[in-house]
């Protein structure tokens, strides 16, 4: 028991027992609901309460009409994983007692970037921007294509997962150089 | 169609232990990321492929006793998948999270993914709504798409899928392995370079060698 309490309050586990629960939510999110959890979608969803009355002059895309529809307009099963996330994350932190109000991240980003809390903003929204727009090109993000469709042996996700180790290798080949 | 209660009590305990391995795993933290792509911390690449290996086996055993059904996953389409992944990894070396990594981030406290991020996400997102129906994006999401643009890795290649699913795990296994055999390409790189900067700058000493050594 002592133990088990000792677990759930460690910071980190090893990557291989954390994967092993990542592995099960996709067996029973597939089994018990015939669904494949994504997070990128929800975030189309949200954008729609916006973008389907900027996007209603052209009847053609119906990205944020019938692809997309506001969460106003309901909530769908992706919604409430993606609270899942949230509440789960919550649980563990607050078990842990790791929960700290921080602007910026703690470790080693202010060793590449320096200490401005607005840079790290700026950065973190443009990376928000551009990482939305490629789940969209791909369709899906790390979640819902990558894993989604690596455990179901789709051909999307083995072209995806390349593009991201290449492309972020150059990015951080560049934003770190000589401490590369 | 309408979500019944078990329906949404799934997907919250789903999300729930999404989220719980998530934390624990440490994906929620901008290092973890960030260094998986400078191949100095492969703690994203262990959890990712070790899911994957568990997932894989989970799933395709599950079916082949007729228990699950596979849900249609995203179509293929040779261009839009690799250049998509290619803009996301982006951002994500950039940010250092990813959509659901920094749902999971949020729950640590840290504003920067609860602010700059979300705002980021809803602003991408609306700007890819805006273009869906641009020539750019449309080839993109179409280009290089087979005829039978759902089907997965057995029906095309016409082999039995639990075994398919049963020789990829095994791949991933030995590649597991691997990997954790493997010492990262230079362990904490650049808290090394810090560390070397500060000795250097006299405001550290530096560890008296071992006589011998």
């Amino acid at each position: 028991m002592r133990w088990l309490l000792r677990q759930l309050e460690k910071d980190l586990w090893s990557p291989e027992v954390a994967g092993i629960g990542l592995g099960l939510v996709y067996v029973l999110a597939l089994w018990l609901a015939n669904r494949s959890p994504g997070a990128s979608g929800t975030f189309f969803n949200v954008a729609a309460v916006v973008g389907k009355p900027l996007t209603a002059g052209d009847p053609a895309n119906q990205f944020f009409v019938s692809m997309f529809p506001p969460v106003t307009e309901g909530l769908g099963w992706q919604f409430w994983m993606v609270a899942g996330i949230f509440f789960g994350a919550l649980a563990s932190v607050l078990i842990g007692r790791h929960f700290k109000l921080t602007w910026m991240p703690v470790e080693q980003w202010k060793d590449v970037f320096g200490g401005a809390v607005w840079k790290r903003w700026v950065i973190a929204f443009i990376g928000g921007v551009i990482l939305q727009i490629g789940a969209g090109i791909a369709g899906g993000c790390t979640s819902g294509l990558a894993l989604a469709g690596g455990v179901q042996l789709s051909p999307a996700a083995f072209l995806f997962i390349p593009g991201i180790f290449i492309s972020g290798a150059v990015v951080q080949l560049l934003v770190y150089r000589n401490k590369y | 169609m309408t979500l019944t209660i078990p329906d949404i009590l799934i997907a919250l305990g789903v999300g729930f232990i999404f989220g719980w391995v998530l934390d624990k795993g440490g994906l929620n933290r901008y290092y973890k990321i960030a260094n998986v792509f400078r191949f100095t911390d492969l703690t994203v690449l262990r959890f990712m492929m070790t899911g994957m290996l568990v997932g894989m086996v989970g799933i395709y055993t599950l079916r082949h006793f007729g228990l699950l059904n596979l849900t249609a996953v995203t179509a293929t389409a040779l261009a839009g998948n690799f250049i998509g992944g290619a803009v996301f990894g982006v951002g994500m070396a950039l940010s250092g999270f990813c959509p659901g990594t920094c749902i999971a981030g949020i729950a640590r406290g840290q504003l920067d993914y609860l602010i700059p991020g979300l705002l980021g996400f809803l602003t991408g997102g609306l700007i890819f709504g805006a273009l869906y129906r641009t020539d750019l994006i449309q080839w993109l999401i179409t280009a290089g798409r087979p005829e039978l643009a759902y089907a997965k890795l057995p029906e095309i290649l016409g082999v039995e899928p639990l075994l398919l699913a049963f020789v990829f795990s095994e791949a991933i296994l030995i590649f597991l392995y691997v990997l954790a055999r493997t010492q990262a390409r230079r362990p904490d790189g650049l808290e090394k370079v810090v560390e070397q900067e500060r000795v250097l700058a006299g405001l550290e000493e530096s560890q008296p060698q071992a006589v011998g050594d």
